[in-house]
């Protein structure tokens, strides 16, 4: 691996923190494959959460990320470094995603259902300030009752506010990766918050008593 | 309210991307005080505001996709390495094509023995009993003269005679 490759090779070790991507990138150009596992290790998570965010079926999340990467490795040589890496690696990752999702004909995976009164009332507390989420635990939980919530959105608002409030992308990021203009996404996202926040009212007052929408608000 | 597009949540369309970056806290200071003097004077974009407010507390507060590990890496180079070694195997060989011809000249050969042989054994010697086949035509055979044939008789040996072909045969 690293021994067998030319000069280049010997100025990268495993693990080294000074290297950027691009640097890795060129090492991994050449044929040096420990460059390329260190590219993956950075980039994983987020791509983790990128193809979770879109995917939205656990099950498949890490087998459609690795042959994200496996595209990645086979596609390097011929990546200019013009973009990012992350940026050129996520759009992989998305194209990946939409083949996946179309060679097995599903839609993404939704499995909404009516919260329990428990749920609605962590909900509330949330949204109200008064009970911030604490450990990791209630967060997962937290991340589980959204799911059910964000089911009942259109999918390209359940991915837009999954990939910028939950997996933590920017605007940016996700204008350049979904090749969108950035103030679309930006008025995608603020259109999306009105519905999922419509949804959450919903299931907390069904009658539609308290936290009714602006446009009820206008009529009243 | 002024006289600008609504859209949806009440907001007007063109603010709703300042609306996104107010959020998000990614508005400059220009654009701040700009989109403070239109809500000032806009209930929708206020109560659209208000709407959504709590959504980034709400969405934040999910936990994001846990990482995968470092089994993962290890997971993705070694299928890596296992494509790249299917790859090589599968690369066809530089001498494949010459090898190739070799064999396909080696069996037309064999062929053509084949035939020939059989030519000899078998229908070569059917050809023999006419006494032709034996022997190929020249164009001597075509020029030279009938082969004078001895007189049998005694009628023959006088037409000889007469003819002046006497010791000729």
């Amino acid at each position: 691996m690293a021994a067998s490759a030319p000069a280049l090779t010997l100025s990268f070790q495993p693990g080294e923190k000074k290297a950027d991507d691009r640097e890795l990138v060129r090492l991994s150009q050449n044929g040096t494959q420990a460059a390329f596992e260190e590219l993956v290790r950075r980039h994983q998570q987020r791509v983790f959460g990128l193809v979770a965010g879109i995917l939205h079926r656990p099950d498949d999340v890490e087998d459609v990320a690795q042959q994200v990467f496996l595209k990645a490795y086979v596609g390097i040589k011929r990546f200019d470094q013009r973009a990012a890496f992350s940026t050129w690696l996520y759009k992989i990752a998305v194209n990946e995603c939409w083949d996946y999702l179309r060679k097995k004909k599903v839609r993404p995976l939704v499995y909404e259902a009516d919260l329990s009164e428990e749920q609605v009332s962590r909900l509330d507390g949330i949204v109200s300030a008064e009970r911030p989420p604490e450990g990791p635990s209630t967060r997962a939980e937290t991340r589980e009752i959204l799911d059910r919530m964000l089911a009942s959105l259109p999918e390209q608002d359940r991915q837009l506010l999954v990939l910028k409030e939950i997996e933590g992308f920017s605007v940016q990021e996700l204008a350049e990766i979904l090749d969108l203009n950035v103030n679309t996404v930006k008025v995608r996202l603020f259109r999306a918050r009105g519905r999922i926040m419509d949804i959450y009212r919903r299931r907390l007052n069904p009658v539609g008593k308290a936290g009714a929408t602006p446009a009820a608000q206008r009529k009243e | 309210m002024s006289a600008e597009t609504k859209f949806g949540n009440g907001a007007c369309e063109q603010y709703e991307a300042l609306l996104e970056d107010y959020l998000s806290g990614d508005l400059s200071d220009v654009d701040a005080r700009r989109a403070a003097e239109h809500w000032q004077t806009c209930a929708g974009c206020r109560a659209a505001l208000q709407h959504v407010a709590a959504s980034v507390r709400l969405l934040r507060a999910a936990e994001p996709s846990a990482d995968p590990g470092a089994g993962f890496a290890r997971v993705v180079m070694a299928r890596i390495r296992a494509a790249e070694a299917e790859r090589v195997a599968a690369r066809p060989n530089f001498w494949q094509p010459f090898v190739t011809l070799g064999w396909r000249f080696a069996a037309t050969a064999a062929l053509a023995l084949v035939a020939l042989v059989t030519y000899n054994a078998g229908w070569g010697k059917q050809s023999q009993p006419g006494g032709l086949a034996a022997r190929p035509i020249t164009v001597t055979d075509l020029f030279a003269p009938e082969p004078v044939k001895a007189p049998t008789t005694g009628d023959e040996v006088l037409i000889m005679v007469a003819d002046g072909s006497n010791g000729k045969y």
